[in-house]
């Protein structure tokens, strides 16, 4: 438990927690920025063969994940100047128990699966899992559409983490298509959520509730 | 075994001025010169030398709760290995007795403050019965975690000699979330900023002070010290982990865990002096991140012990 | 050369937001009759792809592709109309995501790798998106927000899926091309752990897509509030791309001998989409949700028939066909009532056999064809499914089916009846003109058709599709 790659991993661990409690949006932008540098330095770290293609791409996918897209989304938030609270359907010390639950449990099925790399890692396919789990997790709990958001990024950050070190040939054409979705994905979320706040005045997704059975 | 008495005296004698240390701490940062760092003596010895006044409407248990909580305040103190010499007292599971000295010491404390009828001393009463239960939970993870990786379960086996140094070598960087929730569960335990202020003077925000309102003169000396020594304990759990090493000689470890344990109370004086008190329905959510923490700690960490 | 059939929608898509109206709209008939002619060729020719590790001719595509072509030229027609008539404030936004919606989707049909496959997929989500928001309105724009944030995780899973796949790769030591046909051919030597993982998340992401349950939320609303061609597209076309990535991953999963552990996931989501279906049609008071629902339903059946394989997975291929003819026409004659009646409400509609005749009839065939009555080729796909359902012992599956059938057309037949011949006192706001009309009238026509005489060559590539996922007589 000593390696680098450990340390970054259960920072990765960490940073769900504190996204589970934070209660104000730039509190929470900031936690998904700081858990996107992390997940994006673990291929550096993974003990893989690192030619400069991917090197470059490591790089570009930190500028992206830890400073553009978080940068974007606060921008939004400046703009369009909403509630920063993100309005839990799920209690935040509900949320916190949640959040340890999904670790011990993503501990205990991370150890199902064989990876054909050695990756010098344990907390690996524990990370990975629960980084998926709690982006669900936070879209589920959350009424705030800039929450909401950010669980999709956290998700993002875990099919990334599975994407780029479980596989042993970087297959060049999967990295591209993760950072793709998410930049398509954060583009035409963050258009929409003018949308929203110049028809709703508001981005609480409660007021999304005409259409439903 | 004179030597652990010898260091256990020592510990209790020295925590007035630890205590002081905050104060100082605070002081500088207020810009002020501040009291001097044996204040803490000069009042134990004023109060000391009055005499007490009890309420009409109290009973016996009001007498006994600052005798138990001073009382089970220092026996705590024996078990533990001061400098990571060896206690003056220790058997298998007495990790356990010592959570639950300290608990009958705050159920005392209670029941005392629920003594005097007072309505405000129920307030602090509910309160103080409140928060430590969370502390109590990842007290508890605490030592799961440290039992799992010693095998065994006493406060001798998991701070003495170097055994905090095996701790860092198997557990790595987990040991600093062990630590950070050490640390919140010291403020929680002992009532600091941000949990409770002992500096404040509305009854309504208080959770110690307010408990021990009808305490006067040497029983009031009593509580202060037992509080003392409590905050001496919890200051060595953490000062044994972040100052792990091992000299053999005496003099260097006791010189080495003094300096560790004036860090920690150092800090203690600065986290008081950065921050505020927080609201009272936030405090939970404070003590639940340290359960978080050395859940999450023991979670990765017994991952490896494998 | 295959691929200039999604460039050049690709490129007039993009020429379309900065033409003036008119343009736009002649743009995008003659866009669609190329698009025909194009599909026309590649089934007569079989041309070679130019990038053959990313792209292939696939039966299923090539099934796709002619159903593709033919319902956006004539959906195209009905456009035309359909734009002088409602009042649409951004029509080249419209007329060119239009255009590249069917790029986008013409480009699953042809896509053999599995990441082009998933980048195609979620390129359709994106360029969909501006369609259902068209109206500019509140509940537009909710549906809007369900749909990416829905479907964008739903796809997410997707990727996930297809990268759990490489790593079966790595672990069987197999060193191919990242290609559903290049897979298929050596799927026994993946590992069947992570193949499995991969395909259930693969299910879950392309399912959210194609409105499986419990994912199908976003498609009611999505459906209803987007302007009726775009409905008929997403419903007749989109649903079916989506089916696609999870056939071809079912392809792999067939070729490694999984159809034990992938059949029943896929009959589960069936049956759970159409009971889902089932439950929600019965109090719909609006009838392009109505629609929608219907939708789901089918979508559930042609699951729930790959799921069987056999028999039953050539019925499911014949409902997907056949489910995409009638279904669009369906939306495109909703197009109609709503500008007729100007209400999506039940309610506000009535009388339409008098007031409107021509889509009364169009409707009407409609509702009997998706309900599953002859001469209407759904018909016969869901006689297969049943024949196949019983045929392989799965006798609660079959038995929920039908009585899950049964009630979806007693809430059907209630608000069709409704709408028909409940009195009204509305006006009529729009003439019944022939492009109006034609193009339902065409795709229902080839539905009968298909259904009483089906060429050999569409027969043969039917069956070529489904015998890769243990389908076929």
């Amino acid at each position: 438990m000593n390696g680098p790659m450990d340390t970054i991993l259960s920072l990765a661990l960490l940073s769900i927690l504190f996204s589970f409690a934070s209660s104000r949006l730039p509190g929470l932008i900031k936690v998904l920025a700081f858990q996107g540098v992390v997940v994006s330095i673990v291929p550096l770290f993974a003990g893989h063969h690192l030619s400069i293609g991917s090197l470059v791409f490591t790089l570009t996918t930190l500028v992206i994940r830890g400073f553009a897209i978080p940068l974007c989304i606060y921008m939004v938030i400046k703009k369009v100047s909403i509630a920063r609270e993100v309005e839990p359907i799920v209690g935040y010390h509900a949320s916190i128990l949640a959040g340890l639950l999904l670790i011990v449990g993503a501990t205990w099925a991370g150890h199902r699966f064989d990876l054909p790399v050695n990756t010098n890692s344990q907390l690996l396919p524990p990370t990975a899992i629960s980084l998926l789990g709690a982006g669900m997790f936070l879209l589920m709990a959350r009424r705030n559409a800039i929450a909401m958001v950010l669980g999709y990024i956290m998700m993002e950050n875990g099919i990334y983490l599975v994407g780029t070190t479980f596989s042993m040939r970087a297959l060049h054409i999967v990295e591209f298509g993760i950072l793709l979705d998410v930049l398509a994905g954060v583009m035409i979320m963050a258009v929409m959520l003018q949308n929203i706040k110049q028809t709703f005045d508001d981005v609480d997704t409660a007021r999304l509730r005409t259409l439903k059975e | 075994m004179i030597e652990s008495i010898l260091l256990w005296t020592l510990a209790i004698v020295s925590a007035p001025f630890f205590a002081a240390v905050i104060l100082r701490v605070k002081a500088f940062f207020g810009g002020r010169k501040g009291s001097p760092l044996l204040i803490h003596y000069y009042t134990l010895a004023k109060l000391f030398k009055k005499g007490s006044v009890y309420s009409t409407s109290t009973t016996l248990i009001f007498k006994l709760g600052p005798l138990v909580s001073l009382g089970t305040a220092i026996t705590a103190l024996l078990f533990f290995p001061m400098a990571g010499r060896p206690p003056v007292v220790s058997f298998s599971g007495d990790a356990i007795f010592v959570f639950y000295l300290l608990g009958l010491g705050r159920f005392f404390t209670i029941a005392a403050a629920m003594d005097t009828a007072s309505p405000f001393e129920g307030m602090g009463a509910a309160r103080e019965a409140y928060f430590p239960i969370i502390c109590e939970a990842s007290m508890f993870m605490v030592s799961i975690l440290f039992y799992r990786l010693t095998g065994e379960l006493s406060l001798s086996a998991f701070f003495s000699g170097n055994q905090p140094a095996q701790f860092w070598s198997t557990a790595g960087s987990p040991m600093i979330f062990v630590i950070i929730a050490l640390f919140i569960i010291l403020l929680t335990e002992n009532a600091r900023v941000p949990v409770d202020d002992p500096a404040t003077h509305l009854e309504l925000t208080m959770i110690h002070e307010v408990m021990v309102l009808d305490h006067s003169g040497p029983d009031f000396g009593l509580i202060e010290l037992g509080a003392f020594s409590k905050l001496f304990l919890y200051s060595a759990f953490i000062a044994r982990l972040i100052c792990p090493f091992d000299f053999v000689h005496p003099a260097l470890d006791v010189a080495l865990f003094a300096a560790a344990v004036l860090l920690v109370y150092i800090a203690v004086g600065l986290v008081e002096s950065v921050m505020a008190r927080y609201r009272m329905d936030r405090v939970p959510k404070f003590v639940l991140t340290s359960f978080a923490l050395v859940f999450f700690a023991a979670v990765i960490t017994l991952e490896f012990a494998k | 050369m295959v691929e200039i059939i999604f460039v050049i929608p690709l490129l007039t898509g993009v020429l379309a937001f900065f033409l003036p109206r008119n343009i736009g709209r002649s743009l995008l008939v003659i866009t669609g009759a190329i698009h025909l002619i194009l599909s026309g060729i590649i089934w007569a020719g079989k041309p070679e792809p130019i990038f053959p590790e990313y792209f292939a001719i696939t039966p299923e595509g090539m099934l796709s592709l002619i159903v593709i072509s033919l319902l956006f030229f004539l959906i195209s027609i009905y456009t035309t109309s359909y734009l002088n008539i409602s009042n649409i404030r951004s029509e080249s936004v419209f007329t060119g995501s239009m255009l590249l919606f069917l790029s986008t989707m013409t480009m699953v049909t042809l896509s053999d790798h599995i990441m082009v496959m998933w980048i195609a997929i979620e390129a359709t989500t994106l360029a969909s998106a501006p369609l259902i928001y068209t109206h500019r309105s509140a509940v537009s724009l909710e549906a809007t927000w369900k749909y990416v944030l829905i479907c964008s995780v739903g796809i997410a899973m997707a990727l996930l899926g297809s990268v759990l796949i490489t790593v079966a790769m790595d672990m069987g030591n197999v060193n191919a091309p990242l290609s559903f046909s290049a897979l298929s051919g050596i799927a026994r030597h993946l590992d069947p752990l992570w193949l499995k993982t991969g395909f259930v998340f693969i299910l879950v992401g392309y399912g959210t897509k194609m409105g499986l349950a419990p994912m199908h939320t976003w498609l009611p609303d999505a459906h209803s509030e987007a302007p009726s061609p775009a409905s008929a597209l997403l419903s007749g076309v989109l649903l079916n791309c989506a089916y696609l990535g999870i056939f071809k991953t079912n392809k792999i999963m067939h070729a490694a001998g999984l159809s034990d552990f992938s059949g029943p996931i896929l009959m589960i989501f069936g049956l759970a989409s159409i009971m889902a279906a089932a439950t929600f049609i019965l109090k719909q008071t609006e009838y392009k949700r109505l629609l929608a629902y219907s939708s789901i339903e089918n979508m559930g059946i042609i699951a729930f028939g790959t799921g069987i394989g056999g028999l039953a997975a050539y019925g499911a291929m014949i409902c997907l066909i056949h489910h995409s003819l009638i279904k669009s026409s369906l939306f495109l004659t909703s197009g109609n009532i709503l500008m007729g009646f100007g209400s999506q409400l039940i309610e506000q509609t009535g009388n339409l056999a008098n007031r409107m005749p021509r889509t009364f009839i169009a409707l009407f065939s409609g509702f009997a064809g998706i309900s599953g009555f002859p001469p209407f080729g759904i018909f016969i796909g869901e006689l297969f499914i049943l024949f196949g359902a019983f045929k392989a012992g799965h006798y609660v599956g079959a038995t929920l089916f039908m009585l899950s059938l049964c009630v979806i057309f007693a809430g059907f037949a209630n608000n069709i009846m409704k709408i028909s011949f409940n009195p009204s006192e509305a006006t009529i706001r729009i003439p019944e003109s022939a492009a109006l009309i034609w193009p339902q009238y065409i795709l229902l026509g080839t539905s009968v058709l298909l259904c009483f005489w089906m060429p050999e060559t569409l027969v043969q590539t039917v069956l070529l599709a489904v015998t890769t996922v243990g389908g076929g007589f």
